[in-house]
């Protein structure tokens, strides 16, 4: 068996999409799924090109039980928002490439399918961003509005 | 009048496609083109984004030769020989292919 391709949140299932607060339980069993998906994230990057990195961290997927598309606007936009406090207490890249990579995989988990948007601006001087959106709508900050829209994973 | 060599005959009748791991976008003070695979940024001056767009939307390097020579008001020659120069770059960095009997 190939190492590294083992999945570390085995056993610990995507907190359910409902509204209203998460339990102390499920924000601790969220800490821990954010930092497996980091780890993941740190070990796949680097060794492929980005398109084929997202489409790991896609796999496997999970399933939203007909929720409404508002419903997983706002989980997603939560979600985000947890993922950028985790990766600040955690060693290493923070970063809007590996925030949006964490949140993809963690919105695959629960069967949201979001697209991870590159964008980059030439002035005042070169500089590149990494988001995510659903359904049209950012759900990691896009930025100032000065990034043009490179490629959509 | 300098001859052309056997190589540059060979690009100036192929067609330059971008791969689909390279991605582009113009901006007014330069075109960011991206490589997904390396995950490198490159940049082009305005001239030069406005040579690859030229470059992936003509049948072959001839016709682009032309319709920037034309856009620019430049002798074909000129425009040739920078042409030919910026594919060599572009080909050598993996952002163009060269459907055509070339080596670079």
């Amino acid at each position: 068996m190939a190492l590294g391709s083992f999945d570390l949140t085995v056993g610990l299932g995507a907190i359910p999409i409902r509204r209203g607060r998460w339990s102390w339980i499920e924000r601790m069993r969220l800490a821990a799924e954010i930092t497996a998906a980091y780890v993941r994230t740190r070990r796949v990057l680097g060794h492929a090109p980005i398109a084929v990195v997202v489409a790991r961290l896609r796999t496997p997927t999970g399933c939203h039980a007909g929720s409404e598309q508002q419903d997983l606007l706002v989980l997603a936009r939560d979600l985000a928002g947890a993922v950028s406090r985790m990766l600040a207490l955690l060693p290493g890249d923070a970063r809007c490439l590996a925030r949006s990579l964490v949140l993809t995989r963690l919105l695959a988990r629960r069967g949201i399918s979001a697209r991870l948007v590159i964008g980059a601006r030439a002035t005042p001087d070169f500089s590149a961003h990494a988001w995510v959106e659903y359904d049209g709508h950012p759900v990691l900050p896009p930025g100032d509005g000065s990034f043009g829209r490179l490629v959509e994973l | 009048m300098t001859s052309k060599t056997a190589p540059d005959v060979a690009l100036l009748n192929a067609h330059i496609t971008v791969p689909q791991h390279v991605v582009y976008r113009s901006f007014p003070a330069e075109t960011v083109v991206l490589n997904l695979q390396t995950g490198c940024y490159h940049g082009l001056n305005p001239t030069g984004g406005r040579m690859l767009e030229e470059l992936e939307r003509s049948p072959n390097v001839a016709a682009a030769v032309a319709a920037i020579a034309e856009c620019y008001g430049q002798p074909s020659s000129t425009i040739e020989e920078d042409l030919v120069e910026l594919c060599d770059a572009l080909c050598q960095r993996g952002l163009i292919e060269i459907d055509g009997a070339r080596e670079l």
